[in-house]
């Protein structure tokens, strides 16, 4: 049984926590942090809801252990709004109601977050890859899809 | 009529909010992570919650022990049922279960004590220091182990553990059946299924000792039903209680009952003095369950060769678990909805609703008509089939002209699934590919209906079927309070568009306070569909009440009558001239003599909307019912069973689609929710303990496997519903798994009359067709032998 | 009616080097973390109560992927992602790609490794539940009870090891490199497996996979993995081929089956050796993994339809390498 100083940059900022050796990274990151965005829908790895990206990669928080995040970094859902705008895909989720109820959102965000960033322009079937671990009770996935495409193309467009 | 709303519209070319597509007014905090769910909420001082629960199926609760618990460092409270005043149910004459169980367990799982403690470590140590003396009484878990003779009663005043009985009978069915070219009988079964909902329960309920006063917060769609529950169960007066709630991720029927963890959360923070958070796990929710109760289905029906439905007879039998819950609403909306799809004059409709060891069935989004809706569309396509019609022609001899009086007198004001069935026949190319397709690929259509809104709620005291208020306040700024729970349908969106588009004002001018018991007008909550079509047409009416004091004012500041008035919203003008005056100018001038105007609107469902007179008329009665018709595409592989659906496309008559990218989102939610019943998910049980209470044995489909889902919204005007909408998150849930075993039939020829239909069935199936075609193979070559012998000796 | 305490409790050491883990390791009740995504769910349900949770993630030699012309060593902490988007590897061990892509889904494969892969644990409908649930049946044989659920007569367990890269690393002919406190081993990948759910590793304890080597392929290689949904689902059954196809008959075939028993299975392909790869090949080779494998009542689904499938994913695999 042990505790330790854990350190780590959360959405770019530096921090240094106790956390207790057995603590999971989802709960490292919604009481001791605070930030609340990462869900939990399942008992452990089944549903996504709590994907965050550690080194830019998905990552279910809910089975990692904030011990192992030493010195790594680590974006949630609150990371993408700059300055509180929305980021592209936010506002793609937004407009083309790939949230619903919204609760597996930010799992559903970040995994397509680190898919844009890999690839800008995926086809469906990337798209469909990437989000497979990302449950989703409401929207029977449609414009999930729709969202992320969106998204795709307001990127494009930026470029431009 | 869809009252006056042409009023203003006429001569003014104001901001048309109704009709267009709109993102949620609560999106931006979904998708930046800001949206604080109930295990969101901040509560530092907050103690944890727990429940123990019973691993015993059936048995008499002996004793409860708990002082070992209550000793132990850090706890602070521990409950059982004798904390309780009395038990809850959702349906006033069936409140069987207590929140911590009584006298007797019935289910494993069932929660029996309770405990709140400084952390987590302290609440399970507490748990484990509970010592329950439970003597075991033999259980049952199957409907049919529950009605054989002898069996042991759950609840002694039921005998024969049947919960509730329907016989109904309208119209003369043998004379129907003598009246048909083809009559057919088919035994189906179908398992149990949950919602689902990806938010786990939560509950945070805090208690003020020294006022007596009670709030809760949790992951509720009926928080004023909650309301009830936890002043009954905790002898509370109603006044003391507070219930809020919070973003709520998902529900679909899950939490349209009061549940035992929030009534126990509640318990505890009152005995603890504090404020307790229940967080639970995914287990529990399946333990919670009430889900879609196992069914078996036997039906028969009679055709004319022309494909007319002369008789309909149908028996069904729920496994309704532990407790009551809606379970009479469930029985009874099996029965009811037979009506009301098609032209139907004789239906003879026999349910039993049956108690068993497990935990309880509810309500579940398309609640009593999934199953009996799937039993009736693949009969009728396998009949069809016999008479060589096609699908469509056949459902088009059955079609339905409203108005028009079911013979269970329901009313049909509205219903466009001719032209339902026109867009799909065309979206999917149906004439074109239907019986074209190689081999493994095979087309299915199914139709479907739903109700807008039950129109006798279970919890009912006459009062009006919804009330909204409207605040216009000094700052110009319109509040729209409302005691309906959005819990991602979008009914904030939808009420603040209906308001926004009789007030001819931009939807930012209008903000949403919405479920809270201190400051909302009641509201049944989110189930049956009814937020659009009751509450809808409530603000509709708060908005008209609004605008008429607004031009009130506008015509005396401008010293016109009314009638000249030209209500543009954001300014007004007087007929014919150049005359305007400024919305700030308004609002100052009405509320110069009155001060913070609240008005209010209400709905109540026309009495020849609210069902017949005789028993349990009442379900399925609604002022407007939603028609759908979808086809499914497959490809099943007949080697390893796998059906895959490569499309669906969906018709869907919501009478007037207030916003389109919602609807259309509803109903791509509820077809592709039908489609996880249909082909992957099911509970299960070994000797009554859940064995898939997970979400890898219970599974929910992934994007992967997900098909395109193609929507046209149909609109139909129906004359109740405001700006003339229906519902449109439930009714094109129950066309989806007929339409894919049609489709699998057109695929192999394999009629599936069990569902889900998973590779294992399906293979099953497969093999089990092969052995059957070797076998009359082998027949006919004897045959033809022998018949050789005898013609050439 | 008790209920285990499911917070667990553990010291979490984070190793430098295989010397430090496999001197860690020597302690009695350590555990070796990886990617956790086996281990860490295993831990909240209470499954395992360590003492020490030894993390490899930060041992810089595990982590890499080395050729010596078409050979390869494949070091223990190499994730399946990265494993399955190596074009080298899906060129040169298509079935070991595959199996890496077919696991879980992305996150699983961003996280998890190969060496956690090859030792996760094995898997059963009455092991794999809450605590109260395994309270709520008095355990098992392989935890914490003493029968079996899924077959109450025998004193087996026959929970279902489910990893999908052995197989096809069985059917490649991997080797492994098994560090210890007492030094380096190399042992056949299939050697790993004992037919034991409750056992069904065969290292010693304290003992560590540092790296699997791979030959040179002997032909052509694929997997195939049965399950319901499209991602996420562990294998209903998995099947793994290498295959050389020398003018017009097969030369050479190993086939190993993974999520069908405690072990992955080699079906024997004596009968196909020496055949054309036809429709009849292709059944007898069906028929011959329907007679090795035996799952048991361990899935929600049922065994039979898991034997079924894995001769058809069988059969059809080997047409598919042949054409
Ligand atoms: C929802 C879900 C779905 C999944 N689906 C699949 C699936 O389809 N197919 C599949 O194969 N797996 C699946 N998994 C399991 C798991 O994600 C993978 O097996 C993964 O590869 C495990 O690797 P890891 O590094 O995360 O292992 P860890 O969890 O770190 O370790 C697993 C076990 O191996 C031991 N171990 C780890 N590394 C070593 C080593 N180098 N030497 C000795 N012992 C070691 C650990 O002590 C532990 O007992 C799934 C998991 C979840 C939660
Ligand atoms: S096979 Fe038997 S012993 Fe093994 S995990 Fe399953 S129930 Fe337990
Ligand atoms: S909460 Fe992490 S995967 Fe479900
Ligand atoms: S939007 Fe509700 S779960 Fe995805």
């Amino acid at each position: 049984m042990g505790t330790r100083l854990l350190e780590v940059t959360v959405n770019g900022r530096t921090r240094c926590d106790a956390v207790d050796d057995a603590t999971l990274l989802v709960d490292y990151l919604r009481r001791s942090v605070g930030l609340t965005g990462t869900k939990q829908g399942c008992d452990g790895g089944e549903c996504g809801a709590c994907t965050v990206l550690v080194d830019g990669a998905p990552r279910l928080a809910c089975i990692t252990l904030a011990a192992s995040m030493a010195g790594r970094s680590i974006e949630t859902i609150e990371s993408l709004a700059a300055a509180g705008r929305m980021s592209p895909l936010q506002r793609a989720f937004h407009e083309h109601l790939g949230a619903q109820c919204g609760y597996c959102t930010p799992g559903m965000i970040m995994s397509a977050e680190a898919l844009l960033r890999r690839d800008r322009a995926p086809t469906e079937d990337a798209i469909r890859a990437a989000l497979a671990g990302n449950l989703c009770r409401c929207t029977g996935y449609v414009k999930i899809v729709e969202s992320v495409q969106a998204a795709s193309r307001a990127l494009a467009e930026g470029e431009r | 009529m869809s009252s006056s709303i042409g009023a203003a519209s006429a001569e003014a070319s104001p901001p048309r909010t109704v009709g267009h597509p709109t993102p949620l007014v609560d999106g931006v905090d979904k998708v930046t992570g800001r949206a604080r769910y109930t295990a969101d909420l901040p509560h530092a001082d907050a103690l944890v919650g727990m429940i123990l629960r019973s691993t015993v199926a059936h048995g008499t609760i002996v004793g409860i022990d708990v002082s070992a618990a209550r000793a132990l460092p850090g706890v602070r409270a521990v409950v059982t049922g004798d904390d309780f005043a009395a038990p809850y149910g959702v349906i006033p004459i069936a409140q069987n279960e207590w929140p911590l169980a009584r006298e007797r367990v019935r289910y494993r799982g069932e929660p029996i004590a309770a405990v709140a403690a400084d952390d987590r470590a302290s609440a399970e140590a507490a748990l484990a220091a509970i010592v329950a003396d439970i003597a075991p009484l033999s259980p049952v878990f199957t409907a049919q182990d529950a009605l054989a003779e002898g069996a042991p009663l759950l609840h002694r005043d039921k005998a024969g553990n049947v919960e509730r009985e329907v016989a109904q009978d309208f119209g003369d069915v043998d004379a129907g059946f003598a009246a048909a070219d083809l009559v057919r009988e088919r035994r189906f079964h179908y398992a149990e299924v949950a919602h689902g909902q990806i938010e786990r329960n939560a509950a945070v309920a805090s208690f003020d000792p020294e006022r007596g006063e009670l709030t809760s917060r949790s992951t509720t769609q009926v928080p004023y039903y909650l309301h009830l529950a936890i002043a009954r169960c905790l002898g509370l007066d109603r006044a003391q209680i507070r219930i809020t709630k919070p973003f709520v991720g998902g529900g679909f029927g899950h939490r349209v009952e009061p549940l035992n963890f929030e009534i126990v959360a509640a318990a505890l923070a009152r005995a603890a003095g504090a404020t307790v958070r229940v967080e639970q796990s995914r287990e529990d929710s399946f333990l919670t369950h009430r889900g879609r109760p196992e069914t078996d289905i036997r039906l028969r029906l009679g055709l004319r060769a022309g494909g007319e439905i002369t008789a309909v007879d149908c028996e069904v039998i729920q496994r309704g678990g532990a407790y009551a819950g809606y379970g009479v609403v469930t029985i009874l909306y099996a029965g009811a909805l037979l009506h009301a799809l098609y032209r139907v004059g004789a239906v003879r409709y026999r349910g039993l609703r049956v108690y068993t060891n497990t935990p309880p069935s509810g309500a579940m989004r398309g609640h009593g008509a999934v199953d009996v809706r799937h039993a009736f569309e693949a009969l009728l396509d396998e009949m069809g089939g016999e008479l060589g019609l096609d699908p469509f022609a056949l459902r088009r001899a059955n079609l339905i002209e409203p108005p028009w009086r079911t013979a269970n007198d329901l009313q049909v004001n509205s219903c466009a699934l001719a032209a339902c069935l026109d867009r799909v026949e065309e979206a999917s190319g149906w004439r074109e590919r239907r019986g074209k397709l190689p081999r493994g690929r095979g087309l299915g259509l199914a139709c479907s209906h739903y109700v807008s809104g039950a129109a006798k709620p279970v919890q009912w005291s006459g009062e009006p079927h919804a009330v909204v208020n409207l605040k216009l306040d000094f700052d110009g700024s319109i509040t729209l309070l409302t005691g309906a729970a959005d819990i991602g349908q979008g009914s904030s969106t939808l009420l603040t568009q209906v308001a926004a588009e009789t007030l001819c004002l931009p939807i930012e001018r209008i903000r949403v306070v919405a479920a809270d018991s201190a400051l909302t007008p009641k509201d049944n909550g989110s189930y049956s569909s009814r937020v659009s079509f009751m509450v809808g047409n409530a603000a509709l009416r708060a908005a008209e009440a609004l605008r008429d004091t607004l031009v009130e004012a506008a015509a005396r500041t401008l010293g016109v009558a009314a009638t000249e008035v030209v209500w543009q919203g954001e300014r007004c003008l007087v007929r014919g001239t150049d005359r305007e005056l400024d919305f700030a100018s308004v609002v100052a001038a009405a509320l110069a003599g009155t001060g913070t105007l609240t008005v209010k609107g209400v709905w109540t469902t026309p009495s020849e909307m609210q069902g017949g007179r005789f028993r349990g008329a009442a379900v399925g009665s609604t002022a407007g019912f939603s028609y759908s018709a979808q086809v499914v595409e497959v490809a099943v592989d007949e080697e390893t069973g796998a059906v895959s659906v490569e499309h669906v496309w969906v018709a869907h008559d919501c009478g007037f689609a207030i916003n389109p990218l919602a609807a259309t989102g509803q109903v791509q939610g509820a077809v592709w929710m039908g489609m996880g019943q249909a082909l992957q998910e099911e509970t299960q049980y070994h000797e009554g303990l859940a064995l898939r209470p997970n979400f890898l044995d219970y599974r929910i489909p992934t994007i992967a496997e997900s098909p395109p889902i193609d929507v046209t919204l149909v609109d139909s005007l129906d004359p109740l519903g405001p700006f003339g909408a229906k519902e449109a998150s439930e009714g094109s849930l129950h066309g989806f798994a007929p339409a894919l075993t049609s489709a699998i039939a057109d695929a192999t020829g394999i009629r599936l009359m069990a569902l889900p239909a998973t590779p294992d069935r399906v293979l099953d199936a497969i093999v089990r067709r092969r052995r059957e075609a070797r076998l009359e193979s082998m027949r006919a070559n004897r045959a033809a032998a022998a018949a050789g012998e005898r013609t050439n000796p | 009616m008790t209920i285990d305490a499911t917070t667990p409790r553990f010291e979490f050491r984070r190793a430098a080097s295989v010397g430090e883990a496999v001197q860690w390791l020597a302690t009695p009740g350590a555990r070796v973390h990886a990617g956790g995504t086996d281990l860490v769910p295993n831990l909240r349900r209470g499954l395992e109560r360590p003492s020490i949770v030894v993390d490899i993630g930060g041992i810089a030699g595990l982590a890499g992927i080395a050729w010596r012309d078409d050979a390869c060593a494949i070091g223990a902490t190499v994730t399946l992602a990265r494993l399955a988007a190596d074009a080298r590897v899906a060129s040169t061990y298509p079935a070991l790609a595959e199996a890496a892509a077919a696991v879980g889904a992305p996150a699983h494969r961003s996280a998890g490794t190969v060496g956690g892969n090859l030792c996760a644990d094995t898997r059963c409908v009455h092991y794999n539940q809450g605590a109260w649930w395994r309270g709520a049946v008095g355990g098992c044989l392989k935890r914490g009870g003493d029968v079996c659920h899924v077959a109450p007569q025998g004193r087996r367990c026959h929970a279902a090891f489910c990893g999908d890269l052995a197989p096809a690393l069985i059917a490649l002919s991997a080797e492994l490199d098994v560090a210890s406190y007492g030094g380096v081993r190399r042992m056949a990948a299939v050697d790993l497996y004992r037919d034991d759910g409750a056992a069904h590793l065969a290292l010693l304890p304290g003992e560590l996979v540092t790296a699997v080597r791979l030959p040179p392929p002997d032909g052509v290689s694929g997997y195939r993995k049965a399950r319901v949904r499209g991602s996420i689902d562990f294998p209903l059954a998995g099947v793994a081929i290498a295959l050389r196809v020398g003018q017009r008959s097969i030369e050479r075939a190993i086939v190993a089956v993974t999520g069908v028993g405690p072990r992955p299975v080699v079906v024997g392909t004596e009968a196909i050796v020496g055949r054309r790869v036809d429709d009849e090949t292709a059944a007898l080779l069906a028929t011959r993994v329907e007679q090795s494998v035996k799952p048991m009542r361990t899935t929600a689904t049922p065994a039979a339809y898991r034997r079924q499938v894995a001769g058809v994913l069988a059969a059809r695999l080997l047409r598919t390498l042949a054409a």
